[in-house]
């Protein structure tokens, strides 16, 4: 029966198993930050997407009433003979 | 290791990066590497490293993984097939010359389709002789090479899988066999002119067989199997693996879960029909645990629209194994729909959802609470540079345990509605009408309301918890594989070391294999002190660690270290033998006690969870993805139609459900359902890999959407409407209500899908925000257009209506605005009155006014003094008008109930206009039209008069030169024979009656202006009363206003002042200059407040411009008299034309029953009494009138009666009633007299217009001229 195991040469398999934890924890230190300023990054745009969009809001509705009195303005002085008196 | 990365990462934090965005969508940015721990990244190349042998089962265990990928790309091929042959043209009979070429066309199209199904047929054939020499080569029972590993286990049975799924839809899939007969026939018409077609025709028919048999795959599968007759063992140790699995049901994810029931019937199926006895197969696994599982689960998901039911494959199979026939108890178990109606029951209590919501409301809550105290925990751990090691460690051990639950919970919840969905498509409604489509059947009426409420609960259940899930991704990372670390270290470096040198002291194999396990995954180095324990540990490790304390490493173990450590436990246990009898961990005839394997088989099952949680965001999106909910590849083949209509659609009918719902609760779940949309295009493109599903999908979104929208702005504007309009109810009609509660509005929480300024959809960013703002911004705009135009289609009397709904419209556009930025109501209003212009004073509704008082209101209106109303006449001509638009109740004051309670206070006012309408008419005119409408009105006067002048100059005519006094002798008889004799106005009757009615007419706008006077008065009382004590004003005992300071400033001025001057002299004070400014405002506010008060009276200047009016017909009017003394006989005055008609009128009325004062009402004599007044005669007319002559006649005439006979009327009779109107005339006219003496005291300044010489000055300038009233704004500018 064969059996399984057996790591022909354990001592130096064992410490190559030691370097690689000590290398992973450098790879894995750096992946995570990445990964965190990706995160940073894109909540960065969800943030900034919506103060724009509330700044659009407001540049809106200044928009609109600026649209308005312009109209009230022009249609007034189109006709400056109503001011004279 | 100190990274300096890792502090400018952790300055980032610093940025505030808050927003008022409410988390009401599922988790939308996936940041993910395509492949993660799960299968290993780097296909497994690394454990060769760990020099266990593995090498040959790698290479096998990689081979099979990739045929598993290239088979699911086949099975979306196929399940996304769709037959071309509806699609292709057919010539018309003008064409039919170039029918070659049209086959030829048809033939190259069908021919690419054809190659797909070619190649999936060729690929099936490798990828069972490939599975097959695998199993061959692992299961020899002279073992010459290590594995089966677990992974590779798991690799045959999702092969498997892959195979029977692609066996199941070519078995499904009715349009394939039909393309391909059309593509054969188009060949055998190509072909002809070819060279060499026989390798193609036999190719062809190999293909044709392939596809036409079903199970094809499964019956070539079992064919390359038992080539050599040695697989049973490695079936029959999958079947034992897929059954303990499943019972124990630990560290399976759903999906895993249902790639074990879909094969397990198979595999039963397989081993069970080959040459030996397949009671071999039960001594290892017992039937009855088979036959609960399958009864367990009585329908499988496969596909999204497609379900397998084992006991209906178990059936068919039978047909095709002749050998399983056999198994008599296994194919007597019930498929789905021939389930007794009693079971049937029970599993319909157990797939539907709603019947278990509770719980999982109950569950959720109870999870979110404490995932989010652990986070807490997690946060202050980490800003409180833990040095406290077992804190933290506890701390970080609650978040794994926090994450594994959270998976587990995604994992069932998932599961129940991918069960549900297969539950329902199995069994369709029944009472269905027969035009329903198949798919209407299972889907759209298969759903009760309360189902799909529940559904809707669960799946944003689902999304929050893996949004919430996916949000601290990063933060938990390290917490996590800190957590699997220490597991991993304690595992094999304390209980290992324990058994080593208890139980498995003796069995040197054993202990090998147990010290192997060691060496490839102890991380010596983690203990406490690195440095002093680096040499004594790393060679003789099972001594020193009796009691270690880790010094935590944020690093998990890779998957080939998982790998390993599985396959090395499993080799403990099983000793390597595959005919072992027994379960996996079952502990017959084992060497190994219980205790020791119990600890191995948990930290088995645990290593196969810690990969999932490694997979950390892959594992979140697998267990939210609910894009499965929209695909229907299945019944769109099978009811022949392009495309469902959205109706159909379960995420749309979430939606709508959500919309309609009557539980306001809900509604803030109401994106989460678009949220499926996200998922099932995210799988159409990624793994379906099909454009024209995305294309479709997003056209229904963008359908979606718009609904969506337009149906949310629905409900939005009818409950503010409704919220204010209950407001505005009266409260004490709510008071004495029995049932005042359904007039209450139940609150919806809206403000959160307010501030949606990024709606994840379909990787776009839609500002539901701006979106709705715009609507509204319509709808209130659509609003008051629709009220003026029904005010359009309305009397006058409907103006008390218009203003109530104008001002609910107005309180819930307040209530919306505080959430939302619409437009304000003010500038809305003026555009829709369309007197935004500066200088345009009219306003729609100002015209509309005018145009009805001039219309309908003056003609046909009259005038009851008692009561200050006007009333339509009963003989009016009825004026034609449009008919009322009708609207959504939405557009009066949102519900019903909430209508017909405003519409009952709007009836009080519908018959009659009065000071309510005044008021109305006020409030909505407002300073600005006011003049414009009463600038119209004065002028009405002046042309009525002007239209009168000739009129009467007619009826002056025919009346007698002179008429003295009435004689006494004749009696009242006497006298009203005498009167009509004077009166020779028989030819002018209509002359008459329309001086009557002009008359009454300018009667009609001299009272409304009373009215309007009262109104005024009461409006700049108020203001007076509110601005007063800041202007330092004190009203006086005879009307006049007097100051209270006699010199110097208003208090409001000398307030600001003092303030001012108290402020500057601070030293402190940060802007003096604002405080001036301030001051300076309130001298300005003091000046207009002034200039406003003591506005005059309306009725005096409408009499006064009358007057000035009637001025240009004095002459012709009123006869000055030559000698300067009061004439009596002169007959062309205006007074005795009134009296005239007066009497005339008088006459009619007590004539006829129904009279004329129906007709003409009080204000005639408004009208007449007026002119007479303001024309000077009111003396005249008082001494001369001839009713009032006739009344005295009676008196006298009575009072000798009286003393005659004492109780007889003879001499009256007859005259009754004409007395009694004559007396009622005569009362009017005093009272409209004393009114007009009272507002336009006329009496005193011709008392004082006499001459030097004695005679009186006839008639009296007023100081008010029409050349006045040009300051008016002209009536039309």
């Amino acid at each position: 029966m064969a059996r399984a195991g057996g790591i022909t040469n354990a001592v130096n398999v064992g410490i190559a198993v030691q370097a690689d934890w000590e290398n992973r924890e450098f790879i894995s230190h750096i992946s995570l930050n990445v990964r965190r300023l990706f995160d940073f990054l894109v909540q960065f745009e969800a943030t900034t997407k919506s103060k724009l969009a509330s700044l659009n809001e407001k540049l809106d509705v200044l928009e609109r009433r600026l649209e308005l009195l312009e109209v009230q303005v022009a249609n007034a002085s189109a006709n400056p003979s109503l001011f004279a008196t | 290791m100190a990274v300096p990365v890792e502090e400018a990462i952790a300055a980032l934090s610093t940025f505030s990066l808050d927003d008022e965005q409410p988390e009401v969508q599922g988790p939308g940015v996936w940041v993910s590497t395509e492949r993660g721990a799960t299968d290993s990244p780097i296909e497994y190349s690394d454990v060769s490293a760990y020099r266990l042998s593995l090498s040959e089962d790698t290479k096998a265990l990689n081979q099979l993984n990739i045929l598993t990928q290239e088979g699911k790309e086949m099975a979306s091929v196929l399940y996304t097939y769709r037959s071309c042959v509806k699609a292709l043209p057919q010539l018309p009979d003008s064409m039919k010359q170039s029918q070659a070429d049209l086959y030829l066309e048809t033939y190259q199209v069908l021919d690419l389709e054809m190659s797909r199904l070619r190649e999936i047929q060729r690929w099936q054939a490798s990828a069972s002789s490939k599975l097959a020499a695998d199993m061959q080569r692992f299961s020899r029972p002279e073992r010459r090479i290590n594995g089966p590993t677990i992974s590779h286990l798991w690799s045959m049975l999702k092969l498997l899988d892959v195979l029977v799924q692609l066996d199941h839809l070519k078995n499904a899939k009715a349009s394939i066999p039909n393309d391909f007969s059309w593509y054969k026939r188009t060949f055998t018409q190509v072909s002809g002119q070819w060279q060499d077609t026989d390798s193609m025709r036999e190719e062809l028919d190999d293909l044709q067989i392939f596809l036409s048999t079903r199970w094809a795959i499964l019956l070539n599968l079992h064919v390359e199997m038992f080539r050599v007759n040695n697989v049973e063992d490695i079936l029959q140790v999958l079947i034992v693996f897929v059954v303990e699995s499943l019972e124990l049901d630990f560290a399976l994810l759903f999906p895993e879960r249902h790639i074990l029931l879909r094969v397990l019937p198979v595999l039963v199926v397989l081993v069970t029909s080959s040459e030996k006895d397949s009671e071999s197969l039960y001594k290892r696994v017992k039937i009855n645990r088979l036959i609960n599982i399958f009864k367990n689960d009585v329908v499988i998901p496969a596909f999204p629209d497609l379900h397998l039911s084992p006991a209906a494959i178990l059936k068919e199979l039978s047909t095709y194994f002749p050998k399983f026939s056999s198994q008599t108890r296994l194919l007597t178990l019930p498929a789905p729909h021939e389930l007794p109606p009693r079971e049937a029951q029970e599993y319909q209590r157990h797939y539907l959802i709603i019947n278990h919501i509770g719980a999982i409301r109950a569950e959720h809550d109870d999870f979110t609470i404490r995932f989010a105290s652990a986070m807490n925990q997690l946060l202050l751990l980490k800003s409180t540079d833990g040095s406290d090691v077992d804190w933290s460690k506890e701390v970080k051990g609650n978040m794994y345990d926090m994450i594994v639950e959270g998976f587990q919970l995604l994992s069932r919840w998932t599961a129940r509605i991918w069960e549900q969905c297969a539950w329902k498509f199995s069994r369709p409604c029944k009472d269905a009408s027969p035009s329903f489509s198949d798919y209407e059947k299972v889907v759209r009426y298969n759903y009760t309301a309360e189902e799909r409420r529940g559904l809707v609960e669960l799946v944003s259940y689902i999304k929050s918890v893996g949004s919430m899930m996916q949000r601290c991704d990063t933060l938990v990372a390290e917490a996590l594989w800190e957590t699997i670390h220490a597991e991993v270290q304690d595992f094999v470096q304390n209980t290992l070391a324990s058994m080593l040198r208890t139980t498995f002291r003796k069995k040197k194999d054993l202990s090998r294999i147990l010290s192997d396990m060691r060496t490839l995954s102890a991380d010596w180095m983690a203990n406490t002190n690195k440095s002093e324990s680096e040499l004594q540990s790393s060679h003789h490790g099972g001594e020193e660690s009796r009691a270690n304390i880790f010094y935590p490493r944020a690093v998990a173990p890779t998957a080939a270290q998982v790998h390993c450590l599985q396959f090395l436990i499993y080799e403990v246990v099983s000793g390597g033998n595959l005919r072992r009898p027994g379960g996996l961990f079952g502990n017959s005839g084992s060497e190994i006690p219980v205790n020791d394997l119990k600890q191995l088989e948990t930290f088995f099952y645990k290593l196969g969870f810690f990969l999932h949680i490694l997979d950390y965001s892959v594992t979140v999106a697998t267990l939210t993805d609910l894009g499965f909910l929209w695909f229907r590849e299945f019944y769109l083949e099978s009811s022949r139609v392009i495309q469902f209509p959205i109706e159909c659609s379960l995420p749309w009918m979430l939606v709508d459900c959500v919309l309609e719902s009557p539980n306001s609760g809900l509604l803030e779940s109401v994106l989460i359902p678009l949220d499926i949309y996200n998922d099932s295009a995210q799988q159409a493109l990624v793994l379906l890999k099909q454009r024209f599903l995305y294309d479709e999908i997003e056209a229904e979104v963008d359908h979606c959407f718009d609904i969506f929208v337009s149906k949310l702005c629905e409900t939005i504007f009818t409950y503010y409407k409704s919220w204010a309009a209950s407001e505005l109810l009266d409260p004490s009609f709510l008071f004495a209500s029995d049932n005042a509660e359904k007039y209450s509005v139940q609150p919806i929480r809206l403000n959160m899908l307010l501030k949606m300024t990024r709606v994840k959809l379909l990787g776009r960013m839609i500002n539901l925000r701006s979106l709705i703002t715009e609507r509204m911004n319509k709808v209130f705009r659509e609003n008051i257009e629709f009220l003026f135009d029904r005010f359009e289609c309305q009397d006058l009397c409907a103006i008390v209506e218009v203003e109530k709904l104008l001002d609910i419209l107005k309180h819930s556009h307040e209530l919306l605005s505080r959430d939302l930025s619409v437009d304000s109501f003010s500038l809305m209003l003026n555009e829709m009155q369309e007197n935004i212009s500066l200088v345009s004073f009219s306003s729609r509704l100002a015209s509309q006014i005018w145009s009805e008082m001039q219309s309908d209101f003056l003609p046909n209106f009259i005038l009851c003094n008692t009561t200050q109303r006007f009333i339509r006449s009963s003989k009016a001509v009825p004026v034609q008008k449009p008919s009322i638009p009708s609207a959504k109740p939405s557009f009066y004051c949102g519900t019903q109930d909430l209508n017909s309670a405003h519409q009952s206070f709007a009836r009080l006012h519908s018959g009659f206009f009065g000071m309510p309408h005044m008021f109305s008419i006020v409030r909505l005119l407002g300073s600005r039209s006011l003049p414009w409408l009463i600038r119209a009105l004065l002028d009405h006067i002046s042309n009525k008069i002007t239209l009168l002048e000739p009129m009467i100059t007619g009826l002056q005519e025919s009346l007698p030169k002179s008429i003295g006094l009435l004689p006494f002798d004749g009696g009242v008889t006497g006298c009203v024979r005498l009167v009509k004799e004077h009166l020779n106005w028989e030819t002018k009757s209509e002359l008459k009656a329309e001086v009557l009615h002009g008359i009454k007419e300018i009667g009609s706008v001299l009272y409304w202006m009373g009215l309007l006077d009262i109104v005024l008065r009461e409006i700049d009382t108020k203001n007076f009363m509110q601005t007063a004590p800041w202007l330092g004003l004190l009203p006086g005992a005879d009307g006049q206003i007097l100051t209270t300071q006699d010199s110097g400033d208003s208090p409001v001025v000398s307030l600001f002042k003092s303030t001012a001057a108290a402020m500057v002299s601070y030293p402190g004070c940060p802007s003096p200059t604002s405080f001036h400014i301030m001051s300076k405002q309130a001298e300005a506010a003091d000046l207009l407040y002034k200039a406003n008060l003591n506005t005059g009276s309306v009725l005096e200047y409408a009499l006064a411009f009358t007057s000035a009016a009637l001025d240009k017909y004095c002459s012709k009017w009123s006869a000055a008299p030559k000698t300067g003394f009061i004439d009596i006989t002169i007959s062309k005055d205006f007074y005795r034309i009134y009296s005239g008609l007066q009497i005339g009128y008088l006459e009619e009325s007590a004539e006829v029953s129904s009279n004329s004062h129906e007709r003409l009402g009080d204000s005639v004599a408004w009208g007449g009494c007026t002119i007479i007044y303001l024309l000077g005669q009111q003396l005249h007319f008082e001494l001369f009138d001839f009713s009032y002559q006739i009344l005295n006649i009676a008196e006298v005439e009575a009072a000798s009666v009286i003393q005659t006979h004492k109780n007889s009327h003879f001499a009256m009779q007859g005259w009754e009633v004409l007395l009694e109107a004559m007396k009622k005339a005569r009362r009017l006219n005093n009272h409209v007299f004393s009114m007009l003496k009272a507002r336009c005291p006329l009496e005193e300044k011709t008392a004082c217009a006499i001459k030097q010489s004695g005679a009186p000055l006839h008639r009296i300038k007023f100081e008010n001229t029409v050349s006045a009233f040009e300051t008016l704004p002209q009536k039309g500018s």
